[in-house]
């Protein structure tokens, strides 16, 4: 039996459904690890087949293998590494001829390739036929079709996989070109090598770096030469580097352009033999297209979709976590009735009940709104339409100096923050990518969403969902105010450029939307198990202890000392009681935090209950605090500094600690302008 | 003409493209070269459009169309 595990790295374009293949093989039974040095995800799953475990390691979509872009150069770096023994590369059987390129290219790297032609259930469909003989006869790699949605053709693929993992290529590759024209040495055997032949030119210029480079590097060169020779003569920054040699007497002019067009030249070659029936295709999509990208129903189109997802997050979300709060309460009463009887310290229920269930408990019931809001993003996502929304916006974000794309993370910081500000990576200018995460913790994520539930439902009845609804839509009117402004001050013009897939309509895929929603949902579970879980009892330990060790009285706790310096900050903006000042800085550990702050402060275990909230409802119109202040409040949790992961994560895809601080102190000035302006207007108005 | 000023529905030829080498880079490397044809789809009047490369969609900006050159076929 064979005890080494093969490493299959997964490589494709941007949307050809590697990630639907992906999970189809490892289920949810993933782990997701950052790049060593670079933070760019990478996906590790496992699987067994014939008693015989494979290692499969999903790399970001990408179009090509240049030095271009960062996630290019880590899946290249990644794939020359020893790590992986064999590549997939996944292609949309569907739109074969752009896929084909990074397929060429793969080619050249020198590693045994498999082409997975996915989605063949659409190419049937399409009464489109792919020549299962020509195509591996012509690349000289097999060929599997599957389909990662109906998950057919997946055991056939790992079957090859297993027995083509010593061949670098195929033996035999026979295309048609104008052998007896070429002049170049050894074209023959060439041919019978490599797929990718190119003109005498090339080919010369391929082989005189070739020499070159096995004279002085025979050892580091002697696998891929062809790669490095190509790549040298491509003028790839990363490749020259390496090696000191010179070769500006060779490089005499732009040659890249030439193989990229030469590239081409084959892949239509391949597609006039291999593919039939292209044109019979049904466009749905364009159909789709008509109206959803409409160029002026879209936005309105665009806003409706939006308003349906947060209304459904809150009617369907709440009605679900009735049933939590049903359960939360059975359990604190349980266990303090349980841990009364086993004659357990009365300190102790206290921080168990009062601290630990009240905070995270009081956390775990807003899960229903959670997942009701990232299963329609996934939705959304998984769908295909989450592209056509820069497109959409391209027009609106051109005004404010930023290119629809930018509105895609965005987009995603109505989920988190935290994903949102890495995907801003998309954006290649980096003046575009500092505005986009500025911008970006002002859309409202779903941390927030408690806060907002909480003190609307507390504070204005019927009108809770639009109280709610009013701060997605005022983060977002500040965030486009912000980068207006920044473009005013900022004349220069030259911006990012809206370059986006727009991928083909498709019914979503369940299998990926639960492993897309489990995610969040284990993110959101165990960040109440971990960060939620001791600020908890963070809280109830300074709420408890004073000057004079433990006290009941929460008047001279540590709690009360700190909140009570800050008052005065918060007065004018409708917020100047301690407590509050307490529970809004323990936010910063995590936006949740000041809801389950809220319950332990002020004693209440069951505070998003009925009969909690009508107690909270009462400590806190005894201390003064109305409707207005409840929305200073959500404002103020809307737009003042993101979690400690957020921030820690501007830091990170900033790489300035100086322009992480001017953010957080610019979203604490904005969030208490805006908290005092509605709260003295709302005083006089009054 | 520009690809910007195509027209909904027209086919077009790209003759040359007058942008950032590394624009243009990633245009090639999505199968848009000069002599490749592109059919717009989707247009705004002013802005942004939709067009099909090689059977696959891209949103384009005119930061991009207004340098490229077509002409109708």
């Amino acid at each position: 039996m064979n005890t080494k595990e093969l490493t299959i790295g997964f490589v494709g374009n941007p949307n050809c459904g590697k990630t639907t293949l992906f999970n189809a093989y490892t289920g949810a039974n993933l782990k997701v690890a950052n790049w060593p040095g670079v933070t760019v995800e990478k996906k590790e799953g496992a699987m067994r087949l014939h008693d015989e475990t494979y290692r499969l390691v999903d790399l970001p979509g990408t179009y090509s293998l240049t030095s271009y872009t960062m996630e290019e150069m880590v899946t290249r770096q990644y794939i020359l590494s020893d790590d992986v023994d064999v590549i997939v590369d996944v292609a949309d059987a569907s739109a074969l001829e752009r896929n084909l390129y990074l397929t060429l290219q793969l080619m050249e790297l020198g590693k045994p390739v498999v082409l997975a032609l996915n989605m063949m259930d659409i190419v049937q469909e399409r009464g489109m036929e792919i020549d299962l003989h020509r195509l591996p006869e012509m690349l000289g790699i097999p060929c599997v079709p599957v389909s990662a949605r109906k998950k057919t053709g997946l055991e056939i693929l790992i079957h090859t996989v297993a027995h083509h993992q010593d061949k670098a290529q195929g033996e035999k590759i026979i295309h048609h070109h104008d052998l007896e024209k070429s002049q170049h040495e050894g074209v023959e055997e060439h041919h019978k090598r490599y797929a990718m032949v190119y003109s005498d030119e090339i080919e010369d210029k391929i082989d005189e770096i070739g020499e070159r480079l096995l004279k002085k590097y025979p050892e580091e060169t002697n696998e891929n030469l062809r790669w490095y020779a190509i790549k040298i003569l491509e003028n790839d920054q990363e490749i020259k580097e390496r090696f000191s040699l010179d070769f500006s007497d060779i490089l005499d002019k732009d040659y890249e352009k030439e193989i990229i067009n030469q590239k081409f030249g084959f892949i239509e070659e391949v597609i006039a033999e291999c593919v039939a029936n292209r044109t019979k295709k049904v466009e749905s999509t364009d159909r789709t297209d008509r109206i959803l990208t409409h160029p002026v129903l879209g936005l309105p189109i665009f806003l409706l979709i939006m308003a349906c997802v947060f209304f459904l997050t809150f009617t369907v979300g709440d009605w679900l976590k009735g049933y939590f709060e049903v359960a939360l309460e059975w359990v604190t009463e349980t266990t303090t009735q349980g841990l009364f009887a086993m004659g357990v310290g009365e300190m102790l229920i206290s921080l168990i009940t009062d601290g630990i269930l009240a905070g995270v408990g009081g956390i775990l019931t807003f899960l229903p709104n959670i997942f009701i809001l990232f299963l329609a993003l996934a939705f959304l996502e998984d769908s295909g339409y989450m592209a056509r929304v820069a497109y959409v916006m391209d027009g609106i974000m051109g005004r404010i100096g930023l290119s629809g794309r930018a509105f895609l993370p965005m987009l995603l910081g109505f989920g988190c923050t935290v994903p949102a500000v890495m995907a801003s990576r998309v954006l290649e200018n980096r003046r575009d990518r500092m505005k986009t995460i500025l911008i970006t913790p002002f859309m409202s994520c779903s941390a927030r969403l408690p806060i907002y539930v909480l003190f609307s439902e507390l504070f204005f009845g019927d009108k809770a969902m639009i109280a709610a609804f009013s701060m997605y839509v005022l983060g977002l009117v500040l965030a486009i105010l912000a980068a207006f402004v920044l473009r005013i001050l900022d004349k220069s013009e030259e911006g990012d450029m809206l370059l986006i897939e727009l991928p083909e309509y498709k019914t979503p895929n369940a299998h990926t939307i639960r492993i897309y929603v489990w995610e969040k949902v284990k993110d959101y579970l165990s960040k109440a198990g971990t960060t939620i879980f001791v600020a908890s009892i963070v809280m109830w330990l300074i709420m408890n202890l004073g000057l004079h060790g433990f006290t009941t009285d929460m008047n001279q706790s540590f709690g009360a000392i700190i909140g009570k310096v800050l008052v005065p900050v918060f007065a004018p903006i409708g917020l100047g009681y301690w407590q509050i000042v307490l529970a809004l800085i323990s936010g910063i550990a995590a936006k949740e935090v000041v809801v389950s702050s809220c319950s332990v402060l002020f004693g209440i275990g069951n505070v998003t209950t009925q009969a909690g909230m009508a107690n909270l409802s009462e400590l806190l119109g005894q201390m003064g605090f109305g409707p207005l202040n409840a929305y200073a409040l959500m404002v103020f949790c809307l737009l003042y500094v993101p979690c400690m992961a957020a921030v820690a994560t501007i830091k990170k895809e900033t790489e300035s600690w100086r322009l992480t601080g001017i953010m957080a102190v610019f979203q604490l000035v904005i969030a208490w302008i805006m908290a005092f302006l509605i709260f003295q207007i709302g005083s006089l108005m009054r | 003409m520009t690809l910007y000023e195509g027209e909904k529905g027209s086919t077009l030829l790209v003759l040359r493209m007058a942008l950032p080498v590394q624009t243009e880079r990633r245009l090639e490397v999505l199968g848009m070269l000069e002599g490749t044809r592109i059919v717009v789809v989707n247009r705004k009047k002013r802005g942004a459009m939709i067009v099909k490369i090689r059977g696959t969609r891209f949103a384009m900006g005119q930061s991009i169309t207004r340098h490229i050159e077509v002409k109708e076929v």
